[in-house]
């Protein structure tokens, strides 16, 4: 039975990273309409980024979280603005060569950069954890549970309480009439993609402190995010965080059946999308539409 | 500027010839390698080196081609047919290196096999579409090779593991000739089955789904049955090609036969060449595979790019081919035009 508790805690802890890959990602398509292949590089890139700043400065990892969603904020609107805007009307055959084709150059210059030694942030506290009645918890795993459940809340409160998160809610109910009403798409379209490069990088800060990363790390994560999304529901990030969840309990699983193990991940994950698309097309939260 | 009916025709004809004479050149020219040619003092035209390049590319034309089946003339756009590759190249590989099968014993198993598979995954897939399609497809390519890779039995990696496949070299003469003219033969298989699907009910049927899948429902049209009709036959020409890679290459393991990569590089060759149309894909592979190895530096007469990793070739490639690609309106307004149609 402790067993069993411990699997569901680590699954939910696991659940975190997840949350916070699948937020951005299903923001991006629920929105724009593009399945985002570079997403996965984009997490990467935020991993990066919180690599550097700890062994160059000594900063907290956590604290370089809010410097990887600005960064890529910043990657993610120029990338929609001068590049992905330009095909966004072509058939979605297009939009997925362009986006795989920006993650192979995301990957080869962070190989160029970095090389492709494994990079690991390790804080004092990173190993350690607090034991409750008989259940070992982590602390940076728990730490990076609160940060992703913090980014999806963050998340939700601008998209339903601001003015820029109205537009985009205009943009995916109705591009043309959006436009009519006096919204600038392109600016509108930059924000959203914008916004999801931004949720990947702070997931990428939290993946960071719990693999080793290399340029070539981010690609199951693009799969992943797929799945988590389609697991809970496209179009609200509330059934993301409930997908992500459920996506960290499904791994925690299988990777405790015995002669599995990580190595299984991918194929874990896409049994499981397999399965909702075929018997749940709408997710476990989601409305059909 | 308007290019009349005629001079298409022209350029169609000249294209035409062309390619004819290129493609006669490119089948006859290994032939000055046998001894008979030798002796008979005719200049080697081609070496070793080159028949591993001309090679890889009909591969790609078999590929190419075989994805248009599904992804062309079905319109479903499929991500993830190098499952299918991979599939062919571990029956035939698996069958001789561990069944010691002789090889053109174990080849036919290889599309067989494929497309059994293609059948399985096909039957609940083919029910998505759009994005769910691509990405669910993308995903069949990704686990089986770690399917491929990771299963162990008793301790035992069943299919090689990460250490791959070795297989034991086929005893022929002329090797490089030998696997050049069998992947010539599937690429004409593959072509003549295109033709076939083109000029047959079935691709009529495939044609309507691609252009109304609901309406071709009402007018009778057995959408599930041809569906997976399609991306059977797609998987099975696709798992030749990987059947004869095996042995040609007489290594495999994940990273040769499930790489991500050659999904995108079929999807580009068709849509370059034309997708929906017969010689289209195959055109487009000569063309892009040539200017990837050219790029890739594993061309005699080549250069080295740098910044260019092998990875990040097809796109450069794309970009080149895509500016020239215009056919009759070969121009800087035209690639503006084509962007302005597609931009917000």
């Amino acid at each position: 039975m402790a067993a069993f508790v411990q699997l569901v805690i680590l699954g939910l802890l696991a659940g975190g990273v997840y949350v916070a890959v699948g937020v951005g990602f299903g923001l991006v398509w629920g929105v724009l309409n593009i399945v985002n292949l570079a997403h996965g590089a984009l997490v990467i890139v935020g991993g990066y980024i919180t690599w550097q700043l700890f062994t160059a400065f000594g900063l907290d990892p956590f604290l370089t979280l809010p410097v990887d969603a600005v960064a890529l904020f910043v990657l993610g609107y120029a990338l929609q603005r001068g590049v992905i805007n330009r095909i966004i009307r072509a058939p979605l055959l297009f939009t997925f060569l362009l986006t795989f084709g920006v993650n192979l150059v995301i990957v080869n210059i962070l190989l160029l950069i970095f090389g492709s030694d494994f990079r690991s942030v390790t804080p004092t506290y990173s190993g350690q954890g607090f034991e409750l009645g008989g259940i070992v918890i982590p602390y940076v795993r728990l730490a990076s549970l609160g940060a992703a459940i913090l980014l999806s809340a963050g998340l939700a409160f601008l998209l339903s309480r601001t003015r820029i998160g109205l537009s985009i809610h205009a943009i995916a109910a109705d591009r043309d009439a959006a436009q009519l009403v006096g919204i600038d798409l392109r600016h509108a379209y930059a924000v959203t993609y914008g916004l999801g490069a931004a949720c990947a990088g702070v997931a990428g800060g939290l993946i960071a402190m719990i693999q080793a990363i290399t340029p070539t790390a981010g690609e199951p994560y693009t799969l992943q995010a797929f799945v988590v999304v389609i697991l809970g529901g496209l179009g609200r990030v509330s059934a993301t965080v409930v997908g992500g969840l459920a996506f960290g309990l499904v791994e925690a699983f299988g990777q405790s059946i015995p002669g599995s193990g990580s190595v299984f991940a991918n194929a874990i994950a896409f049994g499981l999308m397999v399965l909702v698309l075929v018997t749940r097309p709408q997710g476990l939260m989601g409305r059909l539409r | 500027m308007i290019a009349t009916a005629g001079s298409q025709r022209r350029w169609r004809r000249i294209f035409l010839v062309v390619g004819a004479i290129v493609a006669a050149y490119a089948l006859l020219a290994p032939l000055s390698s046998l001894d008979a040619a030798q002796s008979a003092g005719i200049p080697l035209l081609t070496d070793k080196f080159w028949f591993r390049i001309a090679t890889y590319v009909v591969m790609f034309v078999v590929l190419a081609t075989a994805w248009n089946i599904i992804g062309g003339i079905t319109g479903y756009a499929a991500f993830g047919n190098v499952a299918f590759f991979g599939i062919g190249a571990y029956t035939t590989g698996m069958l001789i290196a561990k069944a010691k099968w002789p090889f053109l014993v174990a080849l036919p198993l290889a599309p067989i096999l494929a497309a059994l598979f293609a059948a399985l995954v096909g039957l609940p897939l083919l029910r998505l579409r759009g994005h769910y399609f691509a990405v669910a497809s993308l995903g069949v390519g990704v686990a089986v090779g770690e399917l491929v890779q990771n299963i162990d039995y008793n301790g035992q990696p069943v299919f090689g593991g990460a250490s791959g496949l070795f297989l034991p070299i086929y005893a022929v003469g002329h090797r490089g000739l030998f696997f050049f003219y069998l992947m010539c033969g599937a690429a004409a298989v593959a072509i003549a089955v295109t033709w076939w699907v083109l000029r047959s009910r079935f691709g009529y049927g495939l044609i309507a789904i691609r252009e109304n899948e609901d309406a071709a429902a009402v007018i009778g049209v057995n959408t599930t049955a041809y569906k997976v009709a399609a991306f059977a036959l797609a998987a099975a020409l696709t798992g030749l090609a990987g059947g004869i890679f095996s042995q040609w290459n007489v290594f495999i393991n994940q990273d040769n036969t499930f790489p991500i990569e050659y999904n995108v590089q079929m999807i580009l060759m068709a849509l370059l060449g034309g997708t929906g149309t017969v010689f289209g894909p195959a055109a487009g592979a000569v063309l892009l595979q040539l200017l990837i190895q050219f790029l890739g530096g594993s061309l005699p007469i080549s250069f080295d790019l740098p910044f260019v990793s092998s990875e990040a070739r097809p796109i450069v490639a794309r970009g080149v081919i895509d500016f020239f690609g215009g056919r009759t309106r070969l121009s800087l307004s035209y690639l503006r035009r084509s962007l302005r149609d597609t931009s917000l």
